[in-house]
């Protein structure tokens, strides 16, 4: 078992490594010096971080008491995040009704067909023609961004709802039918209550997905920190650009940790925290207190 | 066929592809209390499970007279428990095919909720997660929430299995105070003492046959055949 799984990883391994030497054509020179290359750009145009883009822009005049929230980082992660925000409740909406019209231990085939394809659909345009459609119909601007990310959201997060649904345990369902419970009640009460885990994790990946891509459709004038990121490209302001992929990573960390911290209500590891220092500390406390009271 | 029974099997033939057990005409009545008994695997469950309509007869039919709407109740062997859920939600599910259309629906249900919860003695897990209790403390969340939902007819996988003594009184009281009010109890059973104790009549599959009895004749025909 164990030679038959390094067997396969192995051929799995050199099918790979195959294909991407027919995809370079052989011609691995491309590679020497790329590494000095990078060191080289990375040192004259990227280091040190410019974080003048946390200070406060020369125009407007910021009335703000502290210059951080008239910068450009922090005024441009907030519109990302919010477009983020938005576009991933709107999206979870969106997605988990499709996703249990197309979940096929939910619906019939003839209502599940459709929806999928409609979902497969709607996920084979990227995030970045999303938004570049929705600039040409709507204009620049949050707006553009936000729809772009909603439609994003709703093909991706309804596959990964529709896959999930179609893996929980089949008896709660069947106990909910043949107790005589409605579809939708079936969907609410059954399938996102089992399923709130998965659910919680998925929708904190898509906020954390929508908000490294609103960098990216930021770019094409669909607003967030996005815009700036493809200034300062223009202009050759890299040092700028890696302070704000600083910002981005930081924000993006902050995420998982709150993910984290909201799945842990519904996650059975949850169900057996570790105790923290402090509460051992009151607890020890507490039994000291009470053995001199007995004394 | 009586026109009184709240389930008529037909000819039923039960199984997946090949029959498994001949078929069964019979009728069930309010209020009876039916253990199903055999060794593993010989379609017990798959009896259950096409009377609960998952699975399609291979032939015959039956007709099954209560609402369409929370007139059957069904525990299956692993429960059909809402896991990440609480205790409440799980029994209210019940609940809520049981109180109709009302100004005071939500007020009823939870007043229907907690009544089935104390009935078990589990209102100390009532915020509880299902995924946290013990398997006892699990069954007797399955039993609260037929209770509440109080069917015309229950049909129950092997739910008493495993349980203790205490447990099985405190579930088989609840499933008497449905059989009071004119539930019919259909149960997959393994320990025959346990349907010695509850049931009323007896389904018996043995070598691809089904025997249908009462109580009574079961016992003498366990007696005749222990003195052989």
């Amino acid at each position: 078992m164990k030679y038959r799984l390094f067997g396969i990883i192995f051929i799995l391994f050199f099918l790979a490594w195959q294909t991407l030497d027919g995809l370079v054509e052989g011609n691995w020179g491309r590679l020497e010096g790329g590494l000095s290359n990078l060191a080289v750009f990375f040192e004259e145009s990227m280091w040190p971080p410019n974080w003048s883009v946390l200070e406060a822009r020369s125009y407007p005049v910021c009335e703000q008491e502290i210059e951080f929230f008239c910068s450009v980082g922090y005024l441009g992660m907030m519109e990302t995040l919010k477009i983020a925000f938005v576009s991933t409740i709107l999206g979870f909406i969106g997605a988990i009704s499709l996703s249990s019209l197309a979940a096929r231990n939910l619906m019939p085939l003839y209502i599940s067909l459709p929806v999928r394809i409609f979902l497969s659909a709607v996920r084979s345009l990227p995030s970045l023609i999303w938004a570049i459609l929705f600039v040409i119909v709507i204009g620049f601007g949050p707006l553009s961004g936000v729809l772009a990310m909603t439609f994003y959201t709703i093909g991706y997060l309804g596959k990964l709802q529709y896959e999930v649904f179609e893996g929980m345990a089949n008896d709660p369902l069947e106990a909910g039918r043949a107790m005589g419970l409605s579809r939708p009640s079936i969907v609410f009460n059954i399938v996102i209550p089992e399923n709130s885990n998965h659910l919680l994790s998925q929708i904190m990946f898509m906020f954390e997905y929508n908000v490294r891509h609103g960098t990216v459709i930021g770019i094409v004038g669909a607003g967030g920190i996005g815009y700036y990121i493809n200034t300062y490209l223009k202009f050759l302001q890299y040092d700028k650009v890696f302070a704000l992929l600083i910002l981005i990573f930081i924000v993006v960390v902050l995420i998982d940790l709150l993910s984290l911290a909201v799945r842990s209500f519904v996650n059975e590891e949850g169900d057996v925290r570790k105790p923290t220092w402090l509460n051992m500390l009151l607890k020890a406390r507490k039994k000291k207190s009470k053995s001199g009271d007995v004394a | 066929m009586s026109e009184d029974a709240i389930l008529s099997l037909n000819g039923l033939v039960i199984g997946y592809d090949q029959p498994l057990v001949s078929p069964i005409t019979l009728d069930v009545q309010e209020g009876e209390i039916i253990a199903i008994l055999g060794p593993s695997g010989i379609g017990k469950t798959t009896l259950i499970r096409t009377i609960a309509g998952l699975v399609r007869p291979l032939d015959g039919d039956f007709d099954l007279r209560v609402k369409r709407r929370g007139g059957l109740g069904y525990i299956p062997q692993r429960l059909g428990l809402v896991r990440h859920a609480t205790v409440a939600h799980n029994v209210s599910l019940g609940a809520r095919l049981s109180v109709g259309w009302s100004k005071t629906m939500f007020k009823d249900r939870k007043e229907r909720t907690l009544e089935a919860i104390r009935t078990l003695g589990i209102e100390e897990k009532v915020s509880e997660p299902v995924r946290r209790l013990s398997g006892g403390q699990q069954r007797r969340v399955a039993t609260a929430r037929t209770l509440a939902q109080r069917p015309q007819l229950m049909l129950a996988d092997e739910f008493l299995g495993e349980l203790d003594q205490t447990n099985v009184d405190i579930v088989l009281g609840a499933v008497h105070e449905l059989v009071e009010n004119g539930t019919a109890v259909i149960m997959v059973e393994h320990h025959e003492d346990n349907a010695k104790e509850f049931a009323t009549r007896i389904w018996e599959i043995k070598d691809g046959q089904f025997i249908d009895m009462s109580i009574e004749q079961w016992t003498s025909n366990e007696a005749t055949g222990e003195e052989e």
